[in-house]
């Protein structure tokens, strides 16, 4: 092994570290019998679980954000698909144009968005409501999906919808026969993107929870000025196993589909 | 046969189509009838806008300009799935996430036939493309010349009228081609469907099609049958496309011309496909036409061997005529034994295989 790579691996080593010592802190926090937070924890029970899932008010923000999530991964799969398909068999000019809009989200700090969004809201009346966060959601998750549906769309040869309108297909049967199932696991897979973006999403939540209805996160942080127990890291590695079984299944989408679309045997 | 019905061919009528991309005519005032079931080959250099008539004609381009009649309807504004024409195109367009006889079928499922309906139509075209037994499998599992002839087979299935290909066979290896170029001629034969076929291989086209145009930028060169294109070009482009051309500058006198040498041939009417104006013009003849001849024959002109190319049953000879123009003959083997480079012979042309015509050399 030579010096380069040992430095590499240094690297990749001190990364991972850092990404992951905090979780390995927190995790067994959630287990602790005790009523406050302490490291490294006292006992073990699974009390905090039980009150978490016992709790009325957890449970109806669990709800709220589910529901947020599932039509935040709706909203920005089909109308990131949409978007992705002008953006990749579409003209030119405004396909790059297109492209640095969806970049916006990415490098515009969230708080910024959110303030401009809050200020916007307040004069829509869409702080607090379902509407409100599926929008702002929407568009911090959009690039992620128009950039998973994307990298699908560009293997998939143009010239099948030509095939498929040639045998009778309008251009939009085409689409939802030949070229949908082709780049449905990444379709499906930027959608639990989405699901899992706005599920934790703390920023945008905190500028614009209303009086009752709060998200997860924004619970998370009303209960930590409060009383700061357990039942925050049991939820953290609720959030976390979540995340991890997102980021597989996408994973597996994601190699079904190069399966579907790897080009056929020329010989 | 599918389904025990002949369909018979349409009639298909370009009239002054014209489609610009910019300030480039792709194609150029084309104009072709094309009887139904006839085979019609589109032949010309890359470039020349075959696949632009053929798209236009399939509705994926829409022309600048001219009409595209179908059976005398005018189908120019028609998107491509109303039009009822089958398609196969020059790569592989199976749909990889659908099997054999389900790519076959999708046709009829656009025409929303029933389901055991379509499966038995797809097995019978599967059977006239002669891959009976291979619907169950996915299209990557086959090779390219199965899928291609599965493609032929979902272009058919519906009895089209017209049957339009766009080089289906560039990317089948030679002995495969041949072969696929013997399976379409059959089946077109067997079907009566009107096939228009783009190429850009002389010998495909020659063997395959009934007429052939040749294009050239987007003008139509000339249209005609394989052997008026070989043995009477309209011009010498068509003329120096297809197979090899011996082409001579010469002086042209309305009945006489005079090479630069100074000898002097009579030409017979024929030898004029199209009126000649009397000038600079140019002699054509085909190498295999060109025959040795004695010294004293009267039609002799001496001629410079360079190279003799011995090539089993035939032989070139190449050689330069006195004022140094280039002359290919090719004869055949038994008379070239004792032809040496450097020697100098006489060839002639008989009165049959000499064309001429107008202007200077391709
Ligand atoms: N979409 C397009 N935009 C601009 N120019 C085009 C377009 N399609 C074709 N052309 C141009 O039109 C001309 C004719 O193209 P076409 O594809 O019809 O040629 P072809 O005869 O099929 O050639 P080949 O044998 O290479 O397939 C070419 O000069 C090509 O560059
Ligand atoms: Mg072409």
């Amino acid at each position: 092994m030579n010096s380069r790579s040992l430095l590499l691996n240094a690297y990749v080593y001190a990364v991972l570290a850092f990404v992951l010592v905090p979780i390995i802190i927190i995790l067994p926090m959630a287990f602790s019998d005790t009523n406050y937070l302490t490291f490294p924890p006292e006992g073990f029970t699974l009390h905090w679980f039980g009150d978490f899932f016992g709790n009325s008010r957890w449970m109806k923000a669990l709800r709220f954000s589910a529901e947020i999530a599932a039509l935040t991964a709706l909203v920005t799969t089909v109308v990131g698909t949409m978007a992705c398909y002008a953006l990749v068999r579409g003209a030119g000019r405004i396909g790059a144009l297109f492209q640095g809009l969806l970049i916006g989200p990415i490098v515009v700090p969230h708080i910024a968005l959110a303030v401009a969004l809050y200020l916007f809201f307040q004069k829509t009346g869409l702080s607090g409501t379902v509407a409100g966060y599926v929008f702002a959601h929407s568009v911090i998750a959009m690039p992620f999906v128009v950039f998973t549906v994307a990298a699908a769309l560009t293997s998939v040869d143009p010239a099948l919808e030509d095939a498929a309108m040639s045998c009778g297909a309008t251009r939009f049967t085409a689409f939802r026969l030949v070229t949908l199932p082709l780049i449905l696991p990444n379709v499906l897979s930027g959608g639990l993107f989405a699901f899992i973006i706005s599920f934790d999403e703390p920023v945008i939540a905190f500028f614009l929870a209303g009086i009752r209805d709060k998200t997860l996160p924004r619970m998370m942080f009303d209960n930590i000025e409060q009383n700061l127990t357990p039942v925050i890291p049991a939820i953290a590695v609720l959030l976390t196993c979540l995340s991890i079984l997102v980021l597989v299944g996408a994973a597996l989408l994601r190699r079904a589909s190069v399966r579907t679309t790897a080009a056929p045997a020329q010989d | 046969m599918l389904d025990g019905r002949t369909a018979d061919g349409a009639a298909i009528s370009l009239r002054g189509l014209e489609k610009r991309f910019g300030s480039l005519a792709a194609v150029d005032d084309v104009s072709i009838d094309i009887e139904s079931g006839e085979f019609l080959a589109l032949l010309g250099p890359s470039g020349s806008g075959k696949s632009t008539i053929l798209m236009s004609l399939a509705g994926f381009e829409r022309p600048t300009k001219g009409q595209i009649l179908i059976d005398g309807v005018d189908c120019t504004p028609l998107p491509p799935h109303k039009r009822n024409i089958g398609m196969v195109f020059q790569h592989y367009t199976l749909f990889p996430h659908l099997s054999v006889v389900e790519n076959v079928a999708f046709p009829l499922k656009m025409r929303k036939v029933a389901k055991s309906e379509r499966i038995r139509r797809a097995e019978a075209a599967l059977k006239t493309v002669r891959l009976e037994g291979y619907g169950q499998r996915a299209p990557k599992q086959l090779s390219g010349g199965q899928q291609q002839r599965v493609a032929l087979a979902r272009a058919i299935v519906y009895n089209p009228r017209v049957l339009l290909m766009d080089e289906p066979l560039s990317a089948l290896d030679k002995n495969l081609r041949e072969e696929m170029q013997l399976e379409i001629k059959r089946l077109h034969s067997e079907l009566g469907i009107t096939v228009v076929f783009v190429t850009h291989d002389q010998g495909e086209a020659l063997t395959m099609a009934d007429r052939v145009a040749i294009l050239k930028e987007g003008r139509l060169q000339q249209i005609s049958p394989a052997r008026e294109l070989y043995e009477r070009p309209a011009n010498l482009f068509a003329a120096s496309f297809i197979g090899e051309m011996n082409q001579i500058p010469v002086d042209y006198d309305g009945g006489v011309v005079r090479l630069g040498g100074g000898q002097a041939i009579a030409l017979p009417q024929e030898a004029l496909v199209q009126p000649v104006p009397p000038g600079k013009a140019v002699l054509a003849v085909r190498p295999e036409r060109v025959r040795l001849v004695d010294a004293t024959s009267a039609d002799a002109l001496p001629v410079r061997l360079r190279d003799v190319v011995y090539a089993g049953a035939g032989t070139l000879v190449i050689g330069d005529l006195a004022d140094g123009t280039e002359i290919r003959a090719r004869i055949p083997s038994a008379d070239s034994a004792d032809l040496r480079a450097g020697t100098t012979l006489h060839m002639g042309f008989p009165p049959g295989a000499m064309l001429l015509y107008g202007g200077g050399a391709a």
